[in-house]
């Protein structure tokens, strides 16, 4: 099924009534949901690209719901996960935790429990999701540099004044002054400290020494 | 008076004597034809000496003449007895003899009455007196009639059918006989020769014939009372034995019995006559005697003794009788069933034999089976418990999650009542699936009685119960179930519950054997299919095995290889099969692992048979337990509890799982 527009919760989970019913308490909420029967089967169809959260059984025959964190780990996705559990999976919760789980209600879920988890899910969800959109706009923004911006911008957010940049460099402080406004129009900052903000989250190291005698 | 009235009347009436005894005892014993054939000659012989001593003393022709003319109706009788008499209590003398013997000589008696004076005689023209040994007799005078040649040549046939006769009883070996009946009759038959003389006038002396055949007549009834005294001291030796036998009954508790077919009377020992309440004498019909069996029993034992009669087959069955004091006994009997010679049962004869004690002793050995059974049975659902409790959580979250669907779904503006409609169809469903968890598990905690759940049992049926009671605990363990089923699986006769348990054991032990593997290799697989009249199950995982040597012993009591083990699973899994007469065992697999396999007897067209019927009670466990050791499965089952010890051993099973159990309480 394709997945609705908006934040869709994936409900998971072997048993067909329980399925059947968690989704339907979603549903009376207002959420869209998409079901699937075993973690196959959800792998098969997900699309990363599609905001949400998880809602896992953990306990399930053959791939269980920790193998499906973990495939979905390995797959960089960053969709949150809220744990299903019966009592006494101790030692899975412990084991989910670790895997980075985002919460674990215990069977019967009630809706008092279920519906704030699930909204903090698609929230942390939306969050990750803004940062990560930044994050690839800034990726973009250095990516466009040439070496010799990148060399220079690397400088400046180290901290050097241009006469010394042109030194390390062997250019004219003139051209120095070039690509340094280059560097701020491209990457569409007005100050360095705004620039020097947005290199350390994409993390490029400024350099703030002289170089190392050959 | 002459002397000669005085001997032919003694001889008259000696003959009457003896032929009114025989008579008497024809009269008790109907079918004791010989005795009336006795009498019949006796009577006659007499009847002739009194016709012979009347024509001695007649005085007239006319007078005469009718005495010789109805002579013939006694002669004739005799005649004819004496030749069925050889017949049937010799059984020598030839057939066609004997039937020309009756025409010929009826023949004689019907010319005797058409002719006008006799056979004998033309006319009788005068009667001549003379003296005779100092008395005066009267003798005929006339013409002879030659057609008295065939009464003489029936006389001459009747001689050679005796000397035919006492050949063959002589051959036979019965010299005595032979020499009294044959010699007696062969000597009368000569005798009576004087007749004819007398008439064709060669000899001169009165008619004796009565006195002929009276010889014959006292050999006779020598003989036979030779038979009856035989008879009455045979009489006396059966008395004796009865009481022999009376006394070995009594004191072996036996009760000896006898039941004839066509009069339905039977007979049975005094003692156990008394003790079901029934009088000293008098007969007991069938119906009486299974009115004294315990209601429940008497179909079993009215089908067994028809496939006795029917199929002569040799008669078993254990039925409770209910003497006449009121108490209950279990009695064992059986009987062989008699036949005519055409091959018709006619008879059965049997024995019965008082088995309470045994019955007690083995349905006593059966509870503390039952019990240990339920214990371990209660024991390993404690072990399941989180796992029956998670397969409770899904039913219970569907109802909880719907029912709050539910609630929101009306708080809505416009209530979809189709939707609402659903959900609450799906609770039911829930609540029934969440019932059925709990039904299954409360199956297998009631104790039950033993021998009450003996019903057909599909074998596949018990797996899916055992696997979908197991279903959250094999995912827990990452265990991977495979089945094999066989398709129409025969029903196999038995305790459902047990033999859950049997399997549930088996699934959990394989299981464990397998906790050590990597996920993958967690794989299980469950078998059936049917082979040679019986139903097998077989548990296969991928374990560590069974280490070589201890394969015999892992059906021992306490013998465990597990760190928690009591060592009791297998053996109750083991006790449990062979109460239902099957067979338990353990292989290696080739790839590492081990295989548990149990086969029971499918069910019998014959279901009313009675071994299938009382599979489980007493009579069944004492049947295997005493044979496991040799029968059953002698790979497996070699250091078998003696009968004896096993109940012991079964106690201290239950004292040391409740021990246990305290400590655990603790």
């Amino acid at each position: 099924m394709p997945p609705p527009p908006g934040p869709t919760v994936f409900v998971v989970d072997d048993d067909a009534a329980v399925r059947k019913a968690v989704s339907r308490l979603l549903r009376s909420a207002g959420i869209a949901v998409a079901a699937f029967a075993s973690p196959t089967e959800f792998l098969a169809q997900y699309d990363p690209a599609t905001h949400g959260c998880l809602v896992l059984d953990i306990a399930m025959p053959g791939f269980n719901g920790l193998q499906l964190q973990t495939a979905l780990g390995e797959k960089g996705s960053i969709l949150p996960i809220i744990f299903l559990t019966g009592h006494g999976d101790v030692s899975k919760s412990v084991q989910a935790m670790k895997g980075g789980a985002f919460d674990f209600l215990t069977k019967p879920v009630n809706a008092k429990n279920l519906f704030p988890a699930v909204r903090a899910a698609i929230e942390r969800d939306a969050v990750a999701r803004g940062e990560q959109a930044e994050l690839s706009e800034i990726h973009a923004r250095r990516d466009a540099l040439t070496p010799r911006e990148r060399e220079v911008l690397e400088h400046v957010v180290g901290g050097r004044l241009n006469k010394q940049i042109a030194a390390d460099l062997g250019i004219t402080e003139a051209t120095v002054k070039m690509h340094r406004a280059r560097v701020m129009a491209k990457m569409k900052v007005q100050s360095v400290a705004e620039l020097a903000r947005l290199t350390e989250r994409c993390g490029i190291r400024g350099t703030n020494s002289l170089k190392p005698a050959a | 008076m002459s002397w000669i009235t005085v001997v032919w009347s003694i001889n008259l009436g000696a003959c009457l004597t003896l032929a009114a005894m025989y008579l008497a005892v024809w009269c008790k014993q109907r079918e004791s034809w010989v005795h009336l054939l006795f009498s019949c000659s006796a009577i006659a012989a007499a009847a002739i000496s009194a016709f012979e001593l009347g024509m001695m003393n007649a005085q007239t022709v006319e007078r005469y003449q009718a005495l010789v003319r109805w002579i013939h109706v006694p002669v004739w009788v005799l005649m004819l007895s004496f030749v069925a008499f050889v017949r049937l209590y010799l059984h020598a003398g030839r057939a066609w003899l004997a039937w020309s013997i009756y025409g010929l000589r009826t023949l004689v008696l019907i010319f005797n009455f058409i002719f006008p004076a006799s056979i004998n005689f033309r006319a009788i023209t005068d009667i001549r007196h003379f003296s005779w040994a100092g008395e005066m007799v009267s003798l005929p005078v006339g013409v002879p009639n030659p057609w008295g040649l065939i009464s003489s040549f029936t006389l001459l046939l009747l001689l050679i059918f005796f000397v035919d006769a006492t050949i063959t009883v002589w051959r036979r070996g019965n010299w005595r006989r032979a020499l009294l009946i044959g010699g007696s009759m062969i000597f009368g038959a000569i005798l009576a020769w004087h007749v004819p003389l007398v008439i064709w006038g060669v000899i001169e002396v009165p008619f004796f014939l009565g006195f002929t055949y009276t010889a014959i007549v006292a050999a006779m009834a020598y003989e036979l009372s030779n038979d009856m005294g035989q008879a009455a001291r045979l009489a006396c030796e059966l008395e004796l034995s009865d009481k022999r036998l009376n006394l070995a009954a009594d004191s072996a508790d036996l009760g000896l019995w006898e039941w004839d077919l066509s009069k339905d009377e039977i007979w049975v020992t005094p003692t156990r006559r008394a003790q079901l309440g029934f009088p000293v004498s008098g007969k007991i019909t069938f119906e009486e005697l299974i009115s004294r069996w315990h209601a429940d029993d008497r179909d079993k034992v009215r089908q067994a003794l028809r496939d006795a009669i029917e199929n002569g087959r040799d008669y078993e069955a254990e039925f409770r009788a209910v003497l006449a004091d009121g108490s209950v006994r279990w009695v064992a009997a059986r009987g062989r069933v008699q036949v005519n010679k055409q091959g018709n049962p006619i008879r059965l004869l049997g024995v019965s034999m008082d088995i309470t004690a045994r019955k007690q002793a083995e349905l006593e050995a059966a509870r503390q089976r039952h019990d240990l059974a339920h214990l371990a049975r209660v024991t390993t659902l404690g072990e399941l418990s989180s796992s029956l409790a998670h397969e409770l959580t899904h039913p219970i979250t569907a109802i909880l999650s719907n029912a709050q669907a539910a609630q929101r779904f009306l708080d809505a503006d416009d209530v979809d009542l189709n939707e609402i409609r659903e959900i609450l169809n799906d609770i039911v469903t829930e609540d029934q699936r969440a019932g059925e968890v709990i039904h299954r598990l409360r199956r297998l905690l009631t104790k039950g009685e033993p021998q009450t759940y003996c019903d057909d049992v599909d074998l596949n049926e018990v797996i899916g119960d055992v696997l979908k009671l197991m279903r959250s605990d094999l995912i827990n363990q990452n265990v991977t179930v495979g089945t094999d089923l066989a398709q129409n699986m025969p029903l196999v006769t038995g305790d459902r519950i047990q033999l859950q348990q049997v399997l549930l054991n088996l699934v959990l032990n394989a299981c464990e054997a397998m906790a050590d593997c990597d996920s993958p290799e967690r794989q299980l697989l469950i078998a059936s299919k049917s082979e040679n009249g019986t139903a097998r199950v077989s548990v296969t995982d991928h374990g560590r095995g069974i280490p070589d040597g201890k394969r015999e012993h892992v059906f021992e009591r306490f013998f465990t290889t597990k760190k928690e083990g009591m060592g009791l699973g297998l053996s109750i899994c083991r006790t449990i099969i062979s109460a239902h007469r099957g067979e338990i065992w353990a292989t290696s697999n080739g790839e590492g692992g081990a295989s548990f396999h149990f086969s029971l007897p499918v069910v019998s067209s014959d279901a009313l048979s009675p071994a299938s019927s009382t599979v489980l009670d007493g009579s069944a466990l004492t049947a295997t337990d005493a044979s496991s050791a040799g029968v059953t499965a002698p790979r497996v089952l070699q250091g078998s509890a003696a009968n004896g010890s096993e109940a012991e051993e079964l106690t201290v099973s239950v004292e040391r799982l409740g021990r246990k159990e305290a400590a655990l309480a603790d």
